[in-house]
């Protein structure tokens, strides 16, 4: 994104202003530019952006807390709603282009990063489209609730973390059988949005500045979407969630086993534990739904990042992958997609031990 | 009609028919110099469907009426019944003669094509209700409705909808892909009876109208189908129960045959399915709107920006398709610099609930107007008096005040009528809960209430939650209540964060732990005094060696 106006000197320091939670270094410094005659979108789109998915870098590295994180992640917010109202003061915004339609922004229910939805909600009203903002972890009911009330021609649905895509699928077919089609958006769907489609959605735009080049270029939106998950995948998916609890005690008992140094552990410790191994069972149960085994080992590799980021041995994976289908062996598509994650750490092994 | 165009040039002359060929053929092959034009030559199965057929003389309506009629209208196909016989008839052009060439329909292929109209009308109609009846919002209804007539139906198509005043809106759809609205004077719509009735409930049959009576109409039919072009109008009531709740208008243009009796069926049965979609839609948009301004007079009402206060808040609703909670809270600015705030929760949960919520924020406003300071312990102790005389139902609430001092750190004094102890986060990170306690607001006549004051320095904040929050239960067993342990770690690992997203990121840390389960309502306000510039000290909250730390980051 270079060649916007945006130096690097400009970036560093907003940076710094995240860094040190300085919301009115951050707010002056992104106000300016749009003073200074750069478009709101650019500065959402080549400063705010980028500048988080730094901040979400620094997070999972070890490097910050999820204290220092998410104060960061509230002065990029500010930032956002200052930027969008420095422009609409300024009137310099492409006036009427998109004045007819009425889109609803939301994130599926367990998704929580309302960064994006946010920027382009802003995005799209600097472009001319009434939008209403839902923000994060949207129940379906609530989805369905308000598309009844509002009547919006568009829902445009956030999703950043591909376990979440089985309810993002949820949210797809409810606003789908209302008659109101679905932009789908957010790493979570995929690179190149590849699992937005298979999922139903009517559209994909991969960030928000194409959001809204595709609904001024085709507007209004059709229902063209059709999900192709199959009828098997949602029954393995389904037994994977009744088998949650049972599952979970059984992978932490035995990550315990093969690694006794974790025994002495606080209770808060032993659920952020849980926890961490809960999104591992959920990353499986979406692999199973979509029926792609990608979806899993995405998150071991995240997850071995995030353990070797932190000393610890991301050989624990192995461990919870093993228990796993050690549990799984009555349902040959859960333990087709342990089999690749399994494949997916032994590669990462060689590698490991290549380089060492 | 004269689409040859040769109506002013001598004849073609054509090389004589071989006739004994197509005496052959079973089709009956007529040819005309037009369409309606003087008949140059026919086979004999033409002489046996149109015996007045002759040679030189036009296709007049008594030699071969069904000829006569389809290029009457211009039209390059007929299908018809004549004189007993099912006829299916099409144009075609020879030698720049027309030849029409018709085919009498058989019983078994007369049966097989009723059969498949049946088929494709059930499945239209079918459409219809699916289409229709996955929408309850008024509008995005009217829009699909009018959209689904065209083109099976007609052209064009047109809904009108029931007067509310001396205007009312109309709704088209074609021709094409044209799409349109606006708005029709009651005065113009009662110029044209059928329409009119229509409107009252009162043409249970879809009527035919002559181009004619539409006259009044012209600014809602499309240029192209203005009256005495087009190819038929019909007029068609949609109702529910005998509740009018629109009228639609079918319009069909020049190159379409007019509206038959099975078309006039079809739309009837399309008039049925449409109306109970769109009265059930009318019935729900009025209720949803008096649904959405009673949610917005009892949400809370956004916090207010104060010099030296940081505030944040957060609100789940149990209820959340409806969006309205026993869970109340109100921050105010204050005469002195200051705030003054309540924070509550009414016993029970939803429409009951959010009621007697909304009275005792109405009540504790109409105090604050009453006095210049703040008095929370005179409030609660006339709040207790109003709570009681309003019926059976309890709430617990904490109400303050909170002012900014010179030096950046805040004082906060506030009363507890029965609610939650507030947890402070200190600047060491330590957290704790205030001592003060109370009875329950509206339980007892005489209630014994305590308020107490302190100091939030730089950086501290104090939090308020209802019991949404520590009674969620989930976790791994999906049994276990969240509890005030859970939440005191929490906030302590919180340090560092702004009021805004401390509440947050409290309300998220519950909706986790619930995973999507059912729950109470949740709130929470966060009042912090601001962290002196450049000191914001974000320890490592993470020991290292820790596989741990909830998965959230904010971005990846």
């Amino acid at each position: 994104m270079s060649g916007t106006g945006i130096t690097d000197v400009v970036r560093a320091e907003f940076d710094a202003c995240l860094a040190g939670a300085d919301e009115d270094g951050a707010l002056g410094l992104a106000v300016g530019l749009v003073a200074s005659g750069l478009s709101a979108e650019e500065v959402l789109l080549g400063l705010v952006a980028p500048a988080q998915v730094t901040v979400g870098e620094k997070w999972a590295s070890g490097e910050w807390t999820v204290a220092r994180e998410h104060a960061a992640t509230h002065v990029s917010r500010r930032t956002v709603d200052a930027v969008a109202a420095a422009a609409r003061g300024t009137a310099r915004t492409p006036a009427g282009a998109g004045s007819q339609g009425h889109v609803l922004v939301a994130c599926s229910d367990g998704e929580w990063h309302v960064l994006p939805s946010h920027i382009l909600a802003e995005v799209l009203r600097l472009r001319g489209f009434h939008v209403r903002s839902l923000g994060g972890d949207v129940s379906p009911y609530g989805l369905l609730s308000d598309v009844h009330q509002n009547g919006p021609d568009l829902v445009a649905l956030s999703c950043t973390l591909p376990w979440n895509l089985p309810r993002a699928h949820r949210q797809i077919e409810t606003c789908r059988s209302a008659g109101v089609p679905v932009m789908a958006g957010g790493p979570g769907f995929g690179p190149e949005g590849m699992w937005a489609y298979p999922l139903g959605a009517d559209l994909y735009a991969a960030d928000a500045r194409r959001a809204a080049e595709a609904l001024l270029s085709r507007w209004p939106p059709e229902l063209r979407g059709e999900s192709s998950v199959q009828a098997g995948a949602v029954e393995a998916y389904a037994m994977l969630v009744r088998q949650h609890p049972g599952l979970l005690e059984h992978s932490v008992c035995a990550l315990r086993d093969g690694f006794p140094g974790l025994r002495g552990r606080s209770g808060v410790e032993h659920e952020e534990d849980a926890e961490f191994v809960g999104r591992l069972l959920d990353s499986l149960a979406a692999a199973v739904f979509m029926d792609d085994e990608r979806v899993f080992t995405g998150q071991l590799a995240f997850a071995a990042g995030f353990l070797t980021a932190r000393s610890v041995d991301p050989g624990c994976l192995r461990e919870i992958v093993d228990a796993l289908a050690g549990r799984l062996s009555e349902s040959p598509r859960a333990l087709e997609k342990l089999s690749a994650g399994r494949r997916w750490l032994a590669e990462q092994g060689e590698d490991l031990r290549r380089q060492g | 009609m004269t689409e040859d165009g040769d109506s002013g040039q001598a004849p073609v002359q054509t090389p004589v028919l071989p006739g004994e060929l197509l005496d052959l053929v079973d089709e009956a092959v007529v040819m005309c110099d037009r369409a309606d034009g003087t008949v140059r030559g026919f086979n004999r199965a033409a002489a046996r469907l149109f015996p007045r057929l002759r040679l030189g003389e036009p296709v007049s309506a008594s030699a071969a009426e069904p000829l006569a009629r389809a290029a009457a209208r211009g039209a390059e196909q007929f299908d018809t019944v004549h004189e007993g016989r099912r006829l299916d008839g099409r144009r075609q052009s020879a030698g720049g003669n027309t030849v029409w060439l018709v085919r009498e329909v058989g019983s078994a292929q007369q049966a097989e094509a009723a059969l498949l109209g049946e088929r494709d009308r059930s499945a239209f109609l079918e459409e219809t209700a699916r289409r229709l009846g996955a929408s309850l919002h008024h509008g995005r209804t009217v829009r699909t409705l009018v959209q689904i007539a065209v083109p099976k139906l007609a052209d064009a198509s047109v809904v009108v909808l029931p007067a509310s005043g001396r205007r009312t809106v109309w709704h088209r759809a074609g021709p094409g892909d044209d799409r349109s609205s606006g708005e029709v004077t009651v005065e113009s719509l009662e110029q044209v009876p059928k329409v009119a009735d229509a409107l009252h409930g009162l043409q249970p049959r879809p009527a035919v109208v002559r181009p004619q009576e539409m006259d009044a109409l012209d600014p809602v039919i499309a240029g192209e189908l203005i009256p005495g072009e087009t190819g038929g109008a019909l007029v068609v009531q949609l109702t529910a129960g005998g509740v009018p709740a629109g009228a639609l208008i079918l319009l069909r243009g020049p190159a379409r045959a007019r509206f038959d009796e099975a078309d006039i069926e079809l739309a009837h049965q399309f008039a049925v399915r449409a109306g109970l979609a769109l009265a059930t839609a009318a019935l729900y948009s009025q209720q949803a709107h008096t649904i959405a301004v009673l949610q917005a007079s009892m949400a809370p009402e956004p916090l207010p920006e104060v010099e030296g206060l940081r505030l944040g808040a957060a609100y789940r609703p149990a209820a959340e398709a409806l969006h309205i909670s026993g869970d109340f809270y109100h921050v105010a600015p204050s005469s002195e610099d200051g705030i003054t705030f309540f924070f509550g929760d009414v016993s029970g949960k939803g429409a009951e609930a959010a009621v007697l919520a909304g009275h005792v924020r109405q009540s504790l406003r109409t105090l604050a107007m009453t006095t210049t300071a703040p008095e929370p312990l005179r409030d609660l102790r006339l709040l207790n008096d109003v709570v009681i005389s309003d019926g059976s139902s309890f709430t617990t609430i904490v109400t303050g005040s909170a002012r900014a001092r010179g030096d950046g750190s805040v004082t906060v004094e506030i009363a507890n009528g029965g609610h939650l102890p507030p947890l402070v986060l200190r600047s060491d990170g330590r957290v704790e809960e205030v001592h003060c306690e109370g009875t329950i607001v509206g339980a007892v006549r005489d209630p014994d209430f305590s308020s107490t004051e302190f100091r939030l320095r730089p950086g501290e904040l104090m939090l308020l939650y209802s019991d949404g929050v520590t009674e969620a239960r989930g976790g791994a067993s999906g049994r276990e209540m969240y509890g005030d342990e859970r939440l005191a770690d929490a906030l302590a690992g919180c340090f560092g964060m702004q009021a805004a997203s401390i509440a947050e990121r409290v309300e998220l840390l519950t909706t986790q732990w619930l995973a999507g389960r059912p729950h109470d309502d949740i709130s929470v306000l966060t009042l912090q005094a601001p962290p002196r510039r450049g000191s914001a000290p974000l320890r490592q909250h993470h020991a290292p060696g820790a596989p741990g730390a909830a998965q959230d980051p904010e971005s990846r």
